[in-house]
């Protein structure tokens, strides 16, 4: 594959648990951005940017409309928004229906991330409860890109990666140990 | 070695009592959570803790309901209550509730270990 220039976490159900141990081992000096969509409620966003800025020493933000997507910051899908990359390397929010149940939606984010980064777009699917971000997983594959998923077995919810790796070429089954070091080699 | 102080939180939103478990867990905080105000009296005795969140909207006896039994309670009134609540009167709510405090949300760690140690 070419030089990553984004890679993108998409989780629902039990994948905190598995940022949280992730977090801590990122290199400070990546050379792409990450981009984290998991699905949650409203009215606990503050404390999730915050909880997950307090495991690393990268920037963690909120993304916000239009803002353009900088190498080596971790950017966190906002409640209640589908988000969208852009061909011109911005993220759009959008407040259309639910996809898969769900907004933010895992697919939308992978599909739009695998038309603009193609084979320089890694993405990662963590542990959930519904088959968000399987679609994803195909697009990144048919514009040549990385699938990689949290190994089921390693999963507290492990129907969403396990619906992956039945639907799609995985290219990478990540026990929650291997995530980090794997980002890393990507730099 | 000391105990723990223990935090006992009510809310029906599965990620807040996610966020506070790990958040309060890493501040060295026992805590415990619900996500039903039902049965709130052999809830709490079954933890006794030092302090209590309340959500306003909860499942069947709201938030409002559970605290005033609490607070009716011989013993279990002297434990401290916060409401919390993203209806903007939340202030109020405590208030009709018999709540010792109240807490915005979203709220951010900060204000989460603040208003626990202003209270315990």
């Amino acid at each position: 594959m070419k030089k990553c220039e984004a890679f993108i976490i998409g989780g629902s159900a039990g994948s905190l648990e598995v940022l949280l141990k992730v977090f801590p081992v990122i290199d400070s000096a990546i050379s792409f951005p990450i981009i984290i969509v998991i699905h949650r409620k409203q009215g606990n966003d503050s404390m999730l940017a915050d909880l997950l800025s307090s495991r690393t020493s990268l920037p963690v933000k909120e993304v916000d409309e239009k803002e353009k997507i900088l190498p080596g910051t971790i950017y966190i899908a906002p409640s209640d928004y589908h988000l969208l990359i852009e061909q011109d390397h911005t993220f759009s929010l959008d407040y259309s229906e639910k996809v898969n149940y769900s907004r933010p939606s895992i697919d939308v984010t992978f599909q739009t991330a695998a038309e603009v980064y193609k084979d320089g777009l890694v993405c990662l699917l963590l542990s959930g409860s519904n088959s968000d971000g399987v679609n994803g997983l195909k697009s990144v594959k048919l514009w040549d890109g990385i699938a990689a998923i949290q190994n089921p077995d390693t999963a507290q919810v492990s129907y969403m990666p396990a619906q992956a790796q039945q639907h799609v070429k995985i290219d990478k089954v990540l026990n929650i140990e291997e995530i980090g070091g794997f980002l890393n080699l990507l730099s | 070695m000391s105990m723990s102080k223990k935090v006992f939180v009510f809310d029906d939103n599965a990620d807040i009592l996610e966020l506070c478990t790990i958040i309060l867990e890493d501040a060295g905080y026992d805590i415990k959570t619900s996500s039903t105000s039902n049965n709130i009296i052999d809830q709490v005795l079954s933890f006794i803790p030092d302090i209590i969140f309340m959500d306003n909207w909860l499942p069947d006896v709201g938030g409002i309901d559970a605290t005033k039994e609490l607070k009716q309670h011989a013993t279990l009134k002297n434990i401290p209550v916060i409401y919390f609540s993203a209806n903007n009167d939340v202030k109020a709510l405590a208030e009709q509730a018999g709540a010792d405090g109240y807490l915005s949300k979203p709220f951010d760690i900060q204000e989460l270990e603040d208003i626990i140690i202003k209270h315990i």
